[in-house]
This record gives C-alpha cells, structure tokens and sequence, in this order.
C-alpha cells in the first residue's frame, strides 16, 4: 500500500506539471512562466555549439547554457573523421603546400555549383586560422599528415591524431565546462517561445527526455537572455523528410548519422517563419561501405586510399568514375551500379597492400568485415564474379597511367599515386553511398543571424550555425569542409550574442 | 471472502504491473527487484530511472576497468570509448526490460562476446 500511495501521489504532481506546461507557452512574452534563465543559451553540442560555448565562454559570458537532447554529447561531430581544411596553415607551409583562402573558395564555389555563397564561404575560411588555433588552445592535437578529401586543388585537410571529431568535441568540452558552461544531456528543444512579432526570448526545453520516447521528461521554459543559439545539425537520420526533398533517398540507402540529426532544430525554425534553403541538397558519402552501419571503419580506410586505388563495376569489370572527384558526383555515379533487377550491386574498391596497409584503418577492416584480402585478380574475378579479361585490362591500363603520371580515362589528379602500382596482394572493400550531409537548411547571414523568409531580415535574437544552416556550400560540400564551417559560425553566432 | 479479494487484487495488480514492466529482467539484478521498483527508478515508478541510478550500485572507472581491452581493441571500450570517454550513461545501451542495443554498433562491426 505503502508504494501505491507514493504512485498515486506522483502521478497527481506530474498531470499537474503536464498541465501547466502548455499553459505558460504562449506568444505572449508576459504570461510565460520560466522555470530557467540563462545569458546565452545554446542547442546541440557538436562542433556549432561547443565552439560558440568556448568563444563565449572567452568573451567572458558568465552564464552560458549547452542542452543536447541525448544522453551522450557531440552528435554527429563526435563521430566525424576528425578532417578539417583550413588554408594557409603552418602546416601546410612546413609541408610544401601552397594554398590560400581564395583557392579554398574558389574550390567549394566549384563544388557548389553555382548554389554555394561566396560571402558566407570567405567568411568561414578568414576565420580558419582562428578557428585552428582556438582547437589547439583547447587541447586538440593534429597529425603531422594533411589529408587530400577529393575536389580539392590543393591538400588542406588537417586531421587530428584521433582521426575522429571526438579529437575535438572532447577537448571542447573540456574547455567549455571550464569557463563554467552548464552542459545538459536529455534536454530536448521543442520549440521556440517568441513574442507576437516574433522576437525570440527563450525556448520549450524537455527536461529528462529519453531518447525515442517523445512525451518522457518535462517541458520548461527557459529564458534566453541574449539570444538563442540552434545548433542542432542536419536531418540525415529522418528518413520521411530527406525522402520528401530527395525522392532518390529511401531506406535503400543508409546514413552515417548520429542517431538525434531528425531536423528539429530546422523544422521549429521553419514553423516560426525561418528561411529555408537548398533543402534538397542532400550528400550522400561516395566512400561508405554496406558491410557496416553508419561511417565506421570502411569510409576512412576508402578515403586513404582513393587517389591510388580503382573503383570497379561489377557487371563490366572497369573503372567508372574519377576516384577522387567530388562526392556528389562520385556517388551519384556509384548508386547507379545495379543487377539485371536493378537491385544495388555495390562497386568494389580494390586497393594495393603494399600501401593500403599505411593507413592504420587497414586492420580493422579487415578484422571486422569491411574489406578483405585477396592474392590475385584472377582471386577477386571468381569471388566477386566479375569478367575476368576486361577487369585484367583495366588494371594493366591503370599500371600505364601511373607510369605516365596521367589518367586518359577519367582525368584522375595522379600526383598523390606516384609510383604506387597496382600489384598482388589487393584489398577489397565495397562502395555505396550512405546519406552524409545536409547543405540545405536556415538561411544565415555573416552574423549567423537567421534571417524570416518574409522579409529577408534577421529574426531578432535568433542565431543558428553548423549543419542546420544552408546554402553555404550549394550543390555539394567538399570533404573536411564541414568542421571550419560549423566552428567559424559557432564562434561567430557567441561574437554577435555577446555584442547584441 | 473479503480480505481475500483484497489479497487477489493486489496480487492480480502486481502481477499486471511486473508483467508490463519487468520483462527480461536480469537475473543478477535479482536482489534489486526484492528491494522494490524504486530501488532504480528514482525518478517516480512510470519515469525512466535517472542516469545516476544505475551508478548508486556501478562504478564507471571500475567499469571501464572491467571492460578494458588491449592492443588492438584498446580503443574499443564501451565504457571508456574515444567518442564519449566514460559519460555515455548507462541506459544508452543497456536497458533492464528492453533489448540492449549498444550504441557503437550503429557504426562499427564490434564484437562484444556478452552484447548481442
Ligand atoms: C560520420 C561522419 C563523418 C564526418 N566526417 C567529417 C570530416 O572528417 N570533416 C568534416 O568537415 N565534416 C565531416 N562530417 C560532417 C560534420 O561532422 C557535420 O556536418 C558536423 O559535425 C555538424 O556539426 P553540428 O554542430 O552542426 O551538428 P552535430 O554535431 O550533429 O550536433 C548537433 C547536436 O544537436 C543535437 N540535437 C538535435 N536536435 C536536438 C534537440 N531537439 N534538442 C537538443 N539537441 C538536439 C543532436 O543530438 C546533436 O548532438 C562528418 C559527418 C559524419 C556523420
């Protein structure tokens, strides 16, 4: 009796607390009730977030909020190949490598395909060697590699030593919880909280929400002082929305997503008259294998080996593609591999032990079923059952463009294969794109402020940064180009909160 | 007859109340169920227990011990990841009357011989 009493009691107080939540959000800013208030307050602690947490926390913001709807931090920051490109570095220099803001612009403008903004795109890449340094002064280590990405005219992409963005978010978060910043697992934003013309004061959070369980936990309303920061990501993992924008994006094909990039950030921005661009520019990643979920081991160990390796259709035993163009065009080329019934019938990657095995992803691949080892061509010919001559010419011809330092076939850049032949022992691994990376999103401006669809002007204390912003990158973003750009408009979006 | 209807009721009542809860309960949890549903759920019986529940009973570091691997694997302990160190809470993975489903699975091929 003694515990149903004690349930009994509980349940009354928490009808009474459901009850009250709806009540006090209202578009009136006067009857709100709010159960928090903080200076700045934050959504998602991926990169966006937790840079705009540290450059806040710098400018000496004394009460700065992160919510992150899961019970882990860093959403798909945290699982990220740890590539960053920045331009100009030290590193580069020390290397050899000539680059330049301009020639990094000018690459993803490229890519972009007439869709990408200049002016958001300069503004993210001036900001890279702060943005570099800022990692550093966090704690973040960089290989002493730089790393080519595909698309690229130069070699920019600087990794850290973990090859994973947890190379970062740790780090970050580190530093973010040491200017005091309160960082909240299962606190899932539900919705923004304005005034009638639309000025955003403060957010719906739910308090103690469990993953997949919608109506877990309860909502509070918090009170954001100087501003709100949506910083929730992109919408990879909501199968019914990218399938909406991109009929081509169904369940045949995986993501490499964190399980909370479901959009929610986007669409309560879209529902208060936010901006929407490019939705449909959705990437799928050219590198990923379908012998594991999401990113795994198989999409490092590919990118390693792409400038030296071939990717071959099975039906003919050739090469169809640039291996090292850009991603939309690699995967777009790569989804079109299909069986007689036109089901997927993945390209196979075949790589070169002798330097495959350089890259320190080469044993887990291995071991975990992503790739495998074979002796010969005849050996891979009979496993993956591909016509065995056409397939034994395309690799003889491939050994003549290495030769030749130059690719007739494709116009592949040979300059990262010098030398590397294709010889026995090959490694295998199959290719068919995963859903990547959403360029569309909430139109932004330099000041990561978001701008209302209705009139093209900022929405009054409404900033967003990282993946949920759009039309940064048009048509298609280049590999390693995510990480400068969620941090440049995470820094940027603390700048304009601690200004405003 | 009526202390025994009450008798039936409440046990009928428990009955429904465990069968709809506690379904693939763990038998080393044996002790925890005898002390009662609020034992872990701290949060009110029909709120999922608070991530510092489990960790009344569990250590993290010790743990992370537990589960260390070496060389090769090194990297892959659940409870000590590269990823989240030891802050991913228990119930991301682990849960008492649902599946477990560890959440590195969503990405990597890991073979966790107790974890499937
Ligand atoms: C596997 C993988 C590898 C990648 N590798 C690279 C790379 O090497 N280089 C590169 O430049 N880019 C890479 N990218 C892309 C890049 O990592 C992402 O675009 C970037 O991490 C997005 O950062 P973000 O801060 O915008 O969002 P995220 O890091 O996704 O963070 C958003 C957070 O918001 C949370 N959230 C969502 N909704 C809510 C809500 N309602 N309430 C509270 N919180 C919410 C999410 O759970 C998540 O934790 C990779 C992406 C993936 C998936």
């Amino acid at each position: 009796m003694q515990t149903r009493r004690s349930f009994l009691k509980f349940g009354v107080g928490a009808a009474a607390i459901g009850a009250l939540a709806p009540l006090s959000v209202s578009a009136n800013s006067s009857d709100v009730i709010w159960d928090e208030e903080h200076e700045v307050v934050i959504v998602g602690s991926g990169f966006a977030g937790l840079a705009a947490a540290v450059e806040a926390g710098k400018l000496g913001a004394k009460d700065i909020v992160v919510f992150e709807k899961l019970g882990v931090y860093g959403g798909n920051s945290t699982l990220n190949a740890g590539q960053a490109c920045f331009a100009d570095t030290d590193l580069q220099r020390k290397l050899g490598i000539k680059d330049s803001v301009d020639l990094m612009v000018q690459d993803q403008l490229a890519s972009g395909r007439g869709y990408a903004s200049e002016i958001l795109l300069r503004h993210s890449a001036e900001l890279g060697p702060y943005v570099y340094q800022l990692t550093k002064d966090c704690g973040c280590v960089y290989r002493d590699h730089i790393i080519n990405t595909g698309g690229t005219s130069v070699t920019r992409s600087h990794q850290v030593v973990e090859r994973s963005g947890a190379g970062f978010i740790r780090p970050m978060l580190k530093t973010a919880r040491s200017y005091g910043v309160k960082t909240k697992t299962r606190h899932k934003f539900e919705g923004l909280i304005t005034t009638e013309d639309g000025t955003v004061l403060g957010i719906k959070v739910r308090k103690n929400y469990q993953t997949d369980h919608e109506d877990s936990g309860t909502l509070i309303n918090v009170r954001a002082e100087k501003g709100v920061l949506i910083a929730t990501g992109g919408f990879a993992a909501n199968v019914a929305f990218r399938q909406a924008l991109d009929p081509t994006l169904g369940d045949e094909v995986g993501h490499t997503n964190a399980r909370g990039a479901t959009g929610d950030g986007l669409i309560a921005m879209l529902a208060e008259g936010a901006m929407p661009i490019h939705l449909s520019f959705i990437q799928s990643g050219p590198w990923a294998s379908p012998d594991e979920g999401g990113f795994g081991y198989g999409a490092g160990f590919s990118l390693y080996n792409f400038p030296h390796s071939i990717a071959i259709d099975r039906n003919t035993g050739e090469r169809f593609m640039n291996e090292t163009a850009d991603r939309k065009h690699r995967a777009d080329l790569e989804i079109q591999r299909r069986d007689k019934d036109g089901k997927p019938h993945p390209a196979l990657l075949i790589a070169p032990k002798h330097e495959a095995q350089k890259d320190p992803s080469m044993d887990n691949v291995l071991r975990y079923n992503v790739a495998w080892e074979f002796d010969s061509i005849e050996a891979i010919a009979k496993h993956f059952e591909l016509p065995l001559k056409p397939f034994q010419k395309q690799v003889d011809d491939w050994n003549k463009y290495v030769k030749a330092g130059e690719d007739p076939q494709f116009g592949k850049r040979m300059n990262m294969g010098t030398g590397i032949y294709m010889t026995a022992p090959f490694i295998v691994q199959r290719l068919w794109p995963k859903v990547h990376y959403c360029q569309g999103g909430i139109q932004i401006n330099t000041k990561a402020e978001v701008i209302a669809a209705k009139n093209g002007k900022p929405i009054p204390n409404l900033y967003a940064a990282g993946e949920v912003s759009g039309g940064v990158h048009g048509v298609s973003r280049l590999g390693g180009c995510s990480t400068p750009d969620c941090m440049a408009f995470g820094v940027t979006a603390a700048r304009s909160m601690m200004k405003a | 007859m009526k202390p025994m209807t009450t008798l039936l009721v409440l046990a009928l009542g428990g009955f429904i109340a465990l069968s709809a809860q506690a379904r693939d309960k763990r038998d080393y949890h044996e002790t925890v169920y005898d002390s009662g549903c609020k034992t872990c759920h701290d949060q009110g019986l029909k709120s999922f227990p608070s991530d510092e529940s489990c960790l009344q009973c569990h250590d993290m570091t010790k743990l992370a011990d537990q589960t260390k691997r070496e060389g090769h694997d090194a990297k892959q302990n659940p409870h000590d990841s590269m990823h989240y160190g030891q802050e991913a809470p228990c119930m991301e993975c682990h849960g008492e009357h649902t599946k477990k489903h560890a959440i590195c699975m969503d990405c990597h091929n890991f073979d966790y011989p107790k974890f499937n």
